[in-house]
Parts: structure tokens; sequence; C-alpha cells
């Protein structure tokens, strides 16, 4: 699972929760796979994605360092930073680990890269 | 340039050997029959037999002149060489002497090859012709004389004008009281032609009244006149049972020929002599398939209990029916097209009770296990749902729910494609090629609303069991879309011909394309397989690559290991109209565009912003 796609995960449709996002994140295994950069795409990208959530998986990967806890202004300017994005969301690729339900701590596997998302029939 | 005489004979000599030799490991291999140095009274000859369209008579003809005497002829049907028993040896060794490289009974008077073998194979005398008739099959010969038959013909070539005629491929047809419609085998009760059956027929009825003990009605309103010229056929099929009546009554002018009756693999041929009428009722009528093989030649049985050919002249069909005017009610299901167009009465409320269970079973279950097969089929984007993602700007975030193995998750670089499945096995497919993938249901996308500039749910939601369940997820896409995104949903297709063209899906029968079988034969004989196969449900099994008679249905998946396991997904197709019907009862969306993409429909519809 790519940390972009870490980003639209939500456990919303559980039954009473509310938002259900960001997921808490825990890597167990993780690889660094090589992605082209673009930083235009980056850059269109952001306003789709939520700042928190790249920010909180930006943690967990260990890559704290590289991003802001809040978006900084004129993003587009800053091409190493748009670099270190494009790293974060594109080129982590998380093998095993786990996503938690912030309201309810129900936890959904990674196994093999593949997040399991799929909920019991008395869960919804 | 001058030949030598004796040169020739020692060429033609070689020749005979070689043809010999291979001729007999044809026959070695086929039939294990072996030839013999020693004359035997059993003689093969070798070049000929009925698939050349060599008869009997001609054999015998040319065994008489050699002064041999034959005790017996065997020939095999679709073979091209035969067997003759002689009284002696001293007749063998005549009729080999006196025949082999000799005669000319070969086709276009080619020289026959003969030898002695050292027996008869083990399969002689046995053939379709010594199995019982169907039931409910009679053919009366001689049931009009040869001055009605030209009296009959006369009537029915006459006003050209005012009777429907046409010419189908293969042969030449004219319908009088009802026109036959071949595209929907089917007649329009309201539409009555102006020329009824000619007068002429009525000497045909009561000589039937002794009969008709079985059936309830004597006089026929509808009549299709079929001219065959030699060579000429028609598929295997069964008249539509809902659109007549039992018995149908089919009487044979200017030639013989030969019928072929099937039902599964029973396989019965009977013999229509010219001026013959054929009767067929009861499960002839509806449980057995007719049809007439295209050739030039019939085996038949000859006089001696053995096999001849039989060459056909033109022949003129006269095929009697009663228009039925409502559902059939045989009890013959399997080619009924009432009962297989009929949903068992307590299905919907069983799909709606078992929905969860049968899509676990027949659904999750089976591409589970299926996950690498059906992979390796699903490699090429459909065109219009490439376009569809081409459609997109650069830096849009489209998910595909329900991507399967992900064939479509690379077809726009230059957007971010997310997928998404319930078969664990084809997203490792997806997944080990580097796309986003995560499991899921379609029926709670676990995606944040409003997030996404696009949806892709290709052949998935026709998997669900219920409408309430295809709306809710049909919901769940409208729910992630951003206002302004597009989503683009493609379903199965009840009906899987458009403007007359077959959908890819029934083109590629390979069944009906190579083996000149025809759909109600496959299901025929698939309704065989499938007894032995354990369902549990209350729901019809399709047969693969037909027309689909139900709307929801199990569906067949051969495995390609040795095994050839069958399993059964379920599919609700769908009707025209209904896929949009379901969109419009999403408020927050509106239809864009609604097709008909090769067996499937399709639906583009936005968010409104």
């Amino acid at each position: 699972m790519k940390l972009s796609t870490y980003n639209f995960l939500t456990s919303m449709a559980i039954k009473g929760v509310k938002v259900g996002f960001p997921l808490k994140l825990t890597i167990n295994k993780k690889e660094e796979v090589e992605s082209e950069f673009n930083p235009t795409f980056i850059e269109r990208l952001l306003p789709k994605l939520d700042w928190a959530a790249i920010y909180g998986a930006a943690q967990v990967a260990e890559l704290a360092d590289d991003i802001p806890p809040t978006q900084p202004e004129n993003i587009g300017e800053n091409e190493l930073l748009l670099q270190k994005l494009h790293h974060l969301l594109f080129e982590i690729d998380v093998l095993e680990g786990q996503l938690e339900c912030p309201e309810t701590g129900r936890i959904f596997p990674i196994t093999d890269g593949i997040p399991n998302m799929l909920l019991n029939e008395d869960e919804v | 340039m001058h030949v030598d005489e004796p040169h020739k004979n020692v060429n033609s000599a070689k020749k005979a050997d070689k043809k010999q030799r291979r001729c007999l490991a044809i026959i070695k291999s086929d039939c294990q029959v072996s030839s013999s140095d020693e004359p035997t009274i059993y003689l093969a000859v070798l070049n000929v037999g009925l698939s050349n369209g060599l008869t009997e008579e001609c054999l015998l003809d040319a065994t008489s002149k050699t002064g041999g005497k034959v005790t017996e002829v065997v020939m095999l049907p679709g073979k091209s060489y035969c067997f003759l028993v002689c009284s002696t040896l001293d007749d063998s060794r005549l009729i080999y002497l006196g025949m082999h490289n000799i005669s000319t009974i070969g086709q276009q008077g080619a020289v026959a090859y003969l030898s002695y073998v050292k027996e008869l194979p083990a399969l002689a005398g046995k053939s379709d012709w010594n199995s019982p008739l169907p039931n409910g099959l009679i053919v009366m010969p001689d049931f009009v004389s040869e001055q009605e038959e030209s009296e009959l013909f006369k009537s029915i070539s006459e006003d050209e004008g005012s009777t429907e005629s046409g010419n189908l491929k293969h042969r030449k047809v004219k319908h009088f009281g009802y026109e036959f419609l071949y595209g929907s085998n089917n007649v329009d009760p309201s539409k009555p032609l102006e020329q009824p059956i000619p007068s002429a027929c009525d000497i045909l009825w009561p000589r039937l009244e002794g009969n008709s003990t079985t059936w309830d009605w004597i006089t026929p309103d509808q009549l299709t006149v079929n001219e065959y010229e030699p060579g000429n056929g028609i598929p295997p099929h069964v008249d539509t049972h809902s659109a007549f009546l039992d018995p149908i009554l089919s009487l044979s002018l200017q030639s013989d020929v030969v019928m072929d009756f099937r039902r599964g693999e029973e396989h019965v041929q009977v013999r229509l002599p010219r001026r013959s009428l054929l009767v067929m009722s009861g499960e002839a009528r509806y449980d057995w398939t007719h049809g007439i093989r295209p050739k030039h030649i019939d085996v038949v049985p000859s006089a001696s209990g053995g096999l001849t050919t039989q060459p056909r002249g033109k022949r003129t069909s006269l095929t009697f029916r009663r228009l039925r005017r409502g559902p059939c009610n045989c009890t013959y299901p399997t080619l009924c097209d009432t009962r297989q167009t009929k949903a068992p009465l307590e299905l919907s409320s069983t799909l709606a009770e078992q929905a969860v269970s049968l899509e676990q079973q027949n659904v999750h279950e089976v591409y589970d296990k299926i996950a690498d097969h059906f992979s390796e089929t699903r490699h090429s984007p459909w065109p219009q749902v490439a376009q569809f993602l081409k459609s997109f700007g650069p830096q849009s975030v489209v998910l595909d729910v329900g991507c399967g193995n992900g064939k479509y998750l690379g077809c726009n670089p230059q957007i971010l494609t997310i997928g998404c499945d319930r078969a664990q096995g084809l997203l490792s497919v997806g997944c080990s090629k580097g796309q986003n993938v995560f499991r899921c249901d379609c029926l709670s996308v676990p995606v944040r609303s409003s997030s996404i500039d696009g949806c892709i749910s290709i052949a998935v939601i026709h998997h669900l069991a219920t409408g309430e369940r295809r709306l809710a997820a049909l919901r769940e896409m409208a729910r992630v879309l951003r206002p302004g995104g597009r989503a683009l949903v493609y379903v199965w297709a009840k009906d899987q011909r458009r403007n007359d063209k077959k959908s890819a899906y029934l083109r590629q029968n390979k069944a009906v394309n190579k083996e000149r079988t025809t759909e109600q034969l496959q299901r025929q004989k698939q309704q065989q397989e499938l007894e032995q196969l354990p369902n549990n449900t209350p729901l019809p099994v399709h047969t693969n690559r037909t027309e689909f008679q139900q709307q929801d249905v199990l569906v067949p998946w051969k495995t390609k290991d040795e095994q050839r396991t069958t399993f059964l997904r379920y599919y609700h197709v769908f009707e025209e109209q209904e896929l949009e019907s379901l969109v419009t009862k999403l408020p927050e969306v509106q239809l864009v565009k609604s097709y008909y993409d090769q067996g499937n429909h399709c639906v583009i519809f936005e968010k409104i912003p």
C-alpha cells in the first residue's frame, strides 16, 4: 500500500463511526520503490489529499523531519518539499502492518501490501 | 513421348502397393483390422466407401462381374473403405483378382484397391439406425400418391405474389397462414397472411383422423414450405414451444432425405422417404432437436440390412403447424421457451433472503478459486472504458470499484488510479504489478466521501443479488465522487444481440461456430452435464455463449486444469433501461450517457456540482 492510497481510506462504513479518518497506521515492513518524480503532478494532487493524514503517515514512516505539520503556502515553489512528498506518497510501499479505526479501534490488517478493509456483515 | 506398356504396368502395380499399404494403416488404426497375406473370406475395399458415395448396389454389381459370390457387405458410416464377406476362399480370390487395381467403382471412376483382411471390424452392424425412434415420432410412408404430390406442389407454387417468400442462407422458404419470423423463431398471431394454407392440402387431414387421438387438433393454420437444393440442410432446432401446438407435421416431396434427431448425446437418424408424412409429437416434438445435415449424399440402410448411400435430389418440405397463442404447457423443460424464460415463482423473495450467502458462495468463493485462470483471460481493456479513463485530466484520482486483476489501473498513466475488489487472489495479481489496491466490498467502500474525481465499475454490480444491493453499490460510487466527478458503470446485458448482430460473447461460441451445432443442442448437452453438479440455489444454469433465458442465472466457469472443474457464478443480467432507472433513483447524480457495448449495458453519470 502506497501512502497516497492510505490518504483516501476511512473506516466510516462501520456502524456508528462518524468520520473514521485518518486511520491509525502501523508499519511492520515496508520497502522503497522507485517512481518518476513529476513536481506538477504532486502539486496538483495535493488539494485532493488530506494534509493531516500526510503528516501522520510521515511520522509513522520515519520521514517526519521532511514534512511540516501544516501545509505551507506556495508549495509549488518549494520543489524540495514536493520531492519529499513524492517520495513519501509514491515511493514507500507498506507490505505488512495495520490500519486502526480511530473511533472503534477495529484493526484492518495490511498483508503482502494489500490492506484488507472488508467488514463483517454485523459491523455495517 | 512413347511409354512402354510393361513399364506402365510396373508403375501402376507400384502405385497400387503404396496405396494399399497406406489405406491398410488407416484401417488398422481406425478399427483394428489387419491385412492377411493369405487369402481369407474377408475382403477390404480400401479406398471407396460410404463417405465417397459408394452404394451397395454398385459394389455388388462390380463383384458379380468377377463371378465371385458375396454373402455380406459391411459399410461403415463416414468411412472411405468397406468390407465384403465372401462365400468361399475361391469366391474371395475371384473378386480380389477381378477387382483389385481394375474395378473403377471409386470416386469419379477411380480404380479400387482391395486387400484380404483377417477379420471384420468389431463395430460392424452397430449404427444409429438400430436405435429406436424418439417417442412420439411417426413416419407415414406413401402418405400422398405421386399424382397428389404434383398437385400439392403446383398449389404451393402458384400465387407467387400473394404469399411471403424469401431466401434464407441455405434454402428457399415460403409461408402460408402466418409468416414464420426467423429473427424471433416465432409467429405474430395478430398478423395472418392474406394467403391461407392452399385448399389442395385439405386432402391430408382426413387421413390423420385415426392417429389424432394423442393430440387435440387436426387442421393446421400455418404452413412453411422449404425448398432444399441437394447439399443443403437445416441446423438442429426445436420448433419454438410457445409458438405452436403439438404435433408438428412435415410432408416430404420430390426427394428422400435423412433427418437427424438429437437429445444430448442421443442421436437417431430417420429416413424421410419422398411422399411420406413425418409426425413429431410429445417427446419428439418438445425434447429432441431435429435437423438435416448439409450433404449431397445420405447414408441409409440397404435392402440387405447393411448401409448404402443415396444421392439427394431437390426436396420440398411442407411443414404444417397450428399456432399455440399462449404459453407452452409441456412437460419437457430443457428446450421450452416458456419454462426457460419464466423465473421460479419464489425466486425474488429467495434472492432477497439469501443475497449475502448466494454472493458469498456463487461469487466471492468462485472468484477466489478461479482467480489465476480468470486473470489470464482478462488482459485487454475494453476500448470505450479506456477512452473514459483517458478523458480525465492529469492528476485526477480515479477509483476502480471491482478492479479484478487491475487491467484498467495502468490505462492512463497521467492519473492516480486506485483499485479495490473483494477477491484476494485477483488483488494479488494487480498488487504484484505495483498497482494501488485494497480489499473491500463494493457495498461499503472505505474511501472518504466526495474525494474522488472519477469512478469505474466494470462488470461488478451484476453480481449483486437484489435491486436494492445493486442500487446501494451505485450509491457508494456517488458518495465517494466529488461534485462534478463522473462514474462509468458496465453490467452484462440480458440481450446479447443488437441490430441483429451477436455480441462478442455469443460470437465466440466455438461449438456453434465450428461444430455446426446449435444453442439448443448445447443446452441439452449441458443440462445433462450439470445434473451431477451441486446447485443448492433455486437458480437456473445458463449455457455459456448462448442467449440468456432469464435475468438471474448461474453461469458456469470451467477451469483449464486437468480436473476441468465447473464453478457456478451468480449473475443478474440487466434488461434495457434497468441500469438507467437505478441511476435516476440517486438524487445526487445525473445521467450523462447510456449505451450498449458488446453485450453490456453502460452508463456514465455525474455527481451534481
